[in-house]
This record gives C-alpha cells, structure tokens and sequence, in this order.
C-alpha cells in the first residue's frame, strides 16, 4: 500500500463538546450534577418492567429533548427518534461552542440506532395494525439517521462513519477519529456516539442477569450489576495547529488510544483481566504516557462482578492504588454506545474544571484489589491527565488518553 | 474528498463471497458470466400471512463450518462472515499464526444485524413476557457478534471493528480499513460483509417501497450473502476508496453519486463499471449518471443476480470488480476484444451515502 506521505504527527485537540446525559443536558448541568455526585437513575416509565427484574434507568428528560428539537420537527413536519433529538442536542452545543468548527468526517458510536422504532414495527404486525407513523419508524430506525439529522445542523458534506462495537463504540469512535487527525488524513473530526434505551436492549441486559434491581455499586464488594441509561456526547477533534491559527478555544487534548479485543466469550470477558489491560497498555505507550503521570481514571466500572473484576485487576497491576479511580456510571447508568463518548466529555469537565467525579452508592472496596476509589463525594484536584475505559460485547475493549490543554 | 490528502491507494490480497449462487470464488463468476440469477425463495410473514421474497445463500455453502464450537448457537450472519473470511484469507495465502494474526485487523460490516435472533427475542417478551426472554439468543443480537466470532475464528486480540450503515457501508468498512493500515503498523486488514434475511425485514422494505414483491419485477430482491477482501500493504490488485458523500434527501442523491465519480476518476473513464442498480429508485439515478460521465464503460450490475445483500452488497461489488480485472470480462457484456484494466464501482444506499472506488492491476 501507498501510504500517505510521511509526516510528523500532528497534536490533536478537543475544540467543543457536546454532551446530553441523564446529568444534564449541557457541560453547565452536567458539570454540577457530577461536582453534586447526582444520582440519575429513575424507574423507568417509558415500557413494561413489571416483569423484569431490574425496574430503573438512567432516563433523560424526554420533554425537555423535545421542546429542544421543536422547531426542526415542525419544519419537517414529522418527530424525530430520541436518539436524534439528543444528537442533535449534542450536536447544537458544539457549535455554541466552536461555531467556526466545520467538519471533515464524523466518526459515531452507537448498538442500537433507533431500535425503539422497530419495536413499534413488530409491534403493530403482531397487532395487525397498519399507522401511518410505519413509514416514519423505518426512516428513523436505522443507525445513520440519527447522524444524518445532526450533519445537516451544520450543514456539512462530511461523510460517516458508524461503529457498532458494542459497549465500546463511542471510546473506539473517539479514539479512530484521534487517529485519523494525528496522522493529517483531516484536519477536523466530529465524534462521539449515542443510544436511547429500548425495550428490546434493557430486557437483553436483564435476561442475562447483568442488570441489577438495586442501586449500581461499581467496585463495590457488595456490587450486583449495571442499570442501563442513555445519551450522546459529541466531540470536535481538530489539528491543534489549525486550532490555535483560527483562535478556536482548546479544551483538552487527547494523546493516546489502544484497542485490544479479548475472545474468551461473546459476553464475559477472560477472569485474567488481560483484554482491558492490553487497551489500557497500549493507549498509554501511543500516548508515550508512564502510568505514574496518570491523575484519573474514569472506569468502565459497569458494577457487574465479572467487568469490575478483570477491569479492578488490570487497573491494580498497572497502576496500583495510587491513581484515583471512578465510575460515573454510578450516577447515570451504561449508555452503552453513547457511554465512552460521554464519559471522554466528562473527563474534559474534568479535566477543566480541576476535580474528580464521584463514584456513588459505594460501600466498601472488592478485597480482590487495592484501588483508591473517588467514594460517594467529588474531589477538587489537579488533572494533567486522565484515561477513560470502555469495554463491550464481543472482547472489544478500548482506552482513551487525554491531556489538559 | 473530505480527507485533507490525496486518495491512498490499498492493495487488495485475497478475495472470499458467500452468495445465493454458491461460495467458490470462481465458480460464482462461472455462474455470473453465464447468466445464471439466484433461485427465490418465498417467506411468509406469520402474523399476516403476507408472502415476500428473497434469495437464500444455499445451506451447503457453509455446511462446513456446522461442528464449529464457537459458532453453535451464532445467527446466519456469523456463519456467513466466517466462511467467507476464510476463504479470503485462504485466497491471500495467508495462514493465521498467533505472529501474523497479531498483524491482522478485523473491519465488518453490516446493515441489519442479526434480525433473526432480534425478531425472536422481542417476539418473546411481546407474545410471553419479559421473564421469558431468552439469554442465549440476546448477545447474537448485537451487531459486533459476528465480528467477534471472527476474531476468536482468527485469532485477533488486537483491532476489531463493527460499522453499520446503509448498502455502501461494505465501501466504508474498506475506507477504514485503508485508514487503519495507514494509521497503525498492521500488515492487513480483513474486511467482511455479511447480511441475512427474515420476513420482519422484508416487511419493512416492501412497506419502504423497496423490496419486490413476490411475481414482481420492480424493487429489489433481498438478499442473504457475505463477502471478504483482504487489504494488506502487498496485494494483487490497487483499490482506491472514496470517503462518500452524504444524501439527505433522494433528490440530492444523482449529485452525490456524480462527485464520487469525478473525485475517484477527474479525468479519464473506466473500461468497466460494477454497478449497484438494484431494482430500486437506485436504478435510474446510477443510470442517469453513468450515461453522462462514462458513456463507453461496460456495465454490469451483480445485483440482477445475486440480490441486493445490504451490508454485503458494497464488497460483493468489489469482488465481482477484482474478478472482472483478472478475466477480462464483465457479467452481461460481450468481451468485444477491449481490455479491462480500470473497474469503478459505484454505490448509492437507500438513506446514508454515495460511495464508490477504482480497481486496477498493481503494476
């Protein structure tokens, strides 16, 4: 293969950040409700849990997202999937805050697009209904709905690319678009992944008991399992030369992404912890970062026995217990393809505004590991750097490291 | 193109499919060029009774792969994915040892999923409650299952990815490839395709107005089918990949179609085209297009034989172009003594993107 033409890597910053999260819809919200150390998860009222073991989610205020995209829907005179409107909510943040930002590609995460749509689709066959909203379930189920609905906000020419790796998708999404303006193949990228929850995906998780009827307890000994929640964060990813030539504000940067994919089972990592220590070992030597410059970790942390396991592991053996750690997922569940983006914007928050978000309903540590969990309350501190895990269905696991600008 | 450098060129090293016409590289081709069309299958819609149809990838295809401990309870896609990642590795001439495996990246694509399983497992919690919804069958709903499959299949420990998107995602999941090998220092890139089909999904089409009914003959023929390309830094074919041009409304979509074009070849024309005409309001726009650009190309559309595959379609495509290049031929065309040296492939999706790339021989 011809490769492009050889050139220094370029430095990559994060010019805007948008991001809709059961925290908040906005970095202003979210950043008081993760300073607050906000529970976010709510019953859930959207579908049927009464046979389901698990009856809450981390939910976003759906009205709220829909007094937010009103005028576009009555433009085009139909409603929108909730993904859409949150995308879209992500997506006007970023260009409140770069409005000059105009990019090149958008590289987006998500595991199920609009599958709520599609549940509506089955639905109404089985009930042998034929509504006129069937037309309108189809055009918005697939994934590149969604992404196309918040292109056309800038308006842009900029092709996509969607990826579905599970619970990973939206750390892979930020990470392969990193790569990408590192390299010089383009100058700006816009990033970050999105899922609302579903019927379909929420009884998945607690068919397969990883869903938990209590509070979710990440690294806790007394931990049972993850609540699903919902979003989307987008990220504007640019060269940070052509950053600083047009004065766009830079928030952080990022410096370093791996990926590794561990193939014990479909759905349970391997109990040595290997494949999300493999993600974190080498997105620490792309960054060219020591694992004792690291100030914080923002966990995948689900709280289900088996992640927190391998994941508490792996963070033990590489950085001990001297780096803290947290899961916000403890505050607003797993977003799944949404999650990895979100929590990067987190880390930005954080990073910016110099302190640790908490990892809530903690109790008392896992006696497999020795980490130093950010418990129940946040912590001021200054960040020069932190990581953000995700891992997900098939082995895939994925870190991302970012640096303050 | 978006990207801020000149296209790069991807070598492609091995071919593998997995069709309605059978799996054999050069027997499906065989097929092609005498005009054999995929045999129909009907498929009624339980709840209604309604009857689509599609082509079915034969069982025997992938019946080696039945005593698979890995794939025991997959879905149709993973089987498929497989057999035609194999093959493609096997056309490569690359054996995966734990050195080269740990050079290899996985890139899949899809556009549906495993709709099977999904179908089964929301038939469950809507006809018998929530409670009864079987574990086994959820995480084969996941779209990165069969990716997964195939990186236990091969070996990989390292980058897996899942991309979704309309029928040019199999033309994005190359891109990505080409920008992984360019990004990174894997010596190759496995890119697999892969669709399957169930009545849900048919119903969803025909009632978009793009699937045919049965008897018919306008709309498209879904299709079940997989295809693999292996891109490495050595190969016998140059493939270069256009990033895509969004299509927001079908209006917009001859446009998109044409800047692909004239991005991939700004002067000069192709010997052949692999088009992408499908039955669909597709057919008239790529027409349309390919009339004014390219007046003089053969053309040839492998979805009049083989379906339209979705997420497989795009590199079903490519390998039907790679095949042209090393015959000399083209489906559906007299050879005419003109030589075939540049492929274009062209792609528009129903609702993402117009995609396309150019093949030629490696010099």
């Amino acid at each position: 293969m011809s490769s492009p033409a050889p050139s220094a890597p370029r430095r990559v910053a994060i010019t805007a950040v948008g991001v809709v999260s059961p925290l908040g819809l906005g970095c202003g919200e979210t950043t008081r409700a993760l300073r607050a150390g906000r529970d976010g998860v709510t019953p859930v009222t959207a579908f049927d849990v009464s046979r389901t073991r698990c009856k809450t989610a981390g939910s976003i205020d759906r009205a709220a997202l829909r007094a937010n995209s009103a005028a576009v829907e009555k433009a085009r005179g139909h409603e929108l999937h909730p993904a859409s409107r949150m995308m879209m909510a992500a997506g006007a943040e970023v260009r409140r805050g770069d409005a000059a930002f105009d990019p090149e590609l958008l590289v987006i995460g998500t595991t199920s697009g609009g599958m709520s749509f599609g549940e509506h689709f089955y639905r109404a066959q089985v009930e042998k209904r034929q509504p006129h909203e069937r037309s309108l379930w189809l055009a918005n189920y697939l994934p590149q709905k969604p992404v196309l609905d918040t292109l056309e906000l800038w308006p842009s020419a900029a092709p996509s690319q969607i990826i579905a790796n599970a619970c990973a998708s939206g750390t892979n999404a930020v990470g392969h678009a990193f790569r990408l303006v590192r390299a010089g193949h383009y100058r700006r990228v816009l990033c970050g992944g999105y899922d609302a929850i579903s019927e379909m995906v929420f009884v998945g998780f607690d068919s397969l008991q990883a869903s938990t009827p209590e509070k979710i307890r990440p690294f806790d000994k007394s931990r049972t399992g993850l609540v699903l929640g919902e979003g989307a964060a987008l990220l504007a990813l640019e060269d940070l030369e052509s950053a600083q030539q047009r004065n766009a504000p830079i928030l952080a940067e990022i410096t370093g992404y791996g990926i590794s994919t561990d193939n014990h089972h479909l759905t349970q990592p391997h109990p040595s912890g290997i494949g999300p220590r493999q993600a974190m070992e080498r997105a620490l030597a792309d960054a060219g970062t020591a694992p004792g410059e690291v100030d914080y970790i923002n966990a995948h942390g689900t709280a289900t026995p088996f992640n927190d396991a391998t994941e508490g592991t792996a963070i033990a053996q590489i950085f001990g217990e001297r780096v803290p750690v947290s899961s916000t997922k403890s505050m607003m569940g797993h977003s799944l393809g949404a999650a990895g983006a979100i929590e990067a914007a987190f880390c930005v928050l954080a990073l910016r505004e110099r302190f640790l978000p908490p990892n809530i309903h903690f109790q008392e540590l896992d006696p497999a590991w020795r980490l130093n969990i950010v418990a129940n309350e946040s912590r001021a501190a200054e960040l020069n750097c932190v990581i953000s895990n995700s891992f997900g269905f098939g082995g895939t696991n994925a870190t991302i490291v970012l640096q303050k600008a | 193109m978006s990207s801020m450098l000149p296209p790069t060129t991807a070598k492609i090293a091995g071919l593998g499919w997995v069709t309605p016409l059978g799996g054999g590289l050069e027997s499906v081709w065989e097929r092609l060029l005498r005009g054999d069309v995929a045999e129909a299958k009907i498929i009624a819609n339980p709840e209604t009774g309604r009857e689509h149809v599609y082509a079915p990838v034969p069982p025997k295809t992938v019946e080696a792969l039945g005593r698979n401990p890995r794939l025991r309870r997959s879905s149709a896609i993973s089987y498929f994915a497989v057999a035609a990642g194999l093959a493609a590795l096997e056309n490569a001439g690359v054996s995966l040892t734990p050195e080269t495996a740990a050079r290899t990246a996985i890139v899949f694509a899809i556009s549906s999923g495993g709709v099977v399983y999904t179908r089964k497992f929301y038939e469950q919690i809507v006809k018998q409650g929530a409670n009864t919804a079987s574990p086994l069958l959820f995480p084969e709903t996941v779209y990165n299952a069969p990716a997964s499959h195939l990186a236990a299949q091969f070996g990989v420990d390292g980058a897996s990815y899942t991309l979704v998107g309309d029928s040019t995602v199999g033309l994005a999941a190359l891109k990505f490839a080409e920008q992984l090998l360019a990004t990174s220092d894997l010596d190759r890139v496995v890119v697999v395709g892969s669709e399957e089909i169930d009545w849900i999904l048919c119903e969803a089409y025909r009632d978009w107005r793009l699937a045919r009914r049965p008897g018919g003959s306008r709309g498209a023929m879904l299709a079940e089918g997989a295809a693999a390309v292996v891109l490495a830094r050595e190969g016998k074919l140059d493939l270069v990949l256009h990033d895509g041009v969004p299509v927001f409304r079908r209006v917009e979509a001859g446009a998109a179609l044409a800047r692909v074009f004239a991005d991939l070849l700004p002067t000069g024309a192709p010997d052949a085209v692999i088009g992408c005409a499908n039955g669909t309001f597709v057919d008239g726009i790529e027409r349309q297009v390919l009339a004014q650009r390219f007046p003089e190309a053969a053309l040839s559309f492998p979805k009049c034989a083989l379906g339209e595959a979705l997420g497989a379609s795009g590199l079903i495509q490519v390998v039907a172009a790679a095949l042209a290049l090393q015959h000399g031929a083209v489906p559906g065309m007299s050879a005419d003594g003109k030589s075939i040296d540049t492929v274009l492939v062209s792609a528009l999706g129903f609702n993402q993107q117009a995609g396309g790339a150019v093949l030629r021989r490696t010099a």
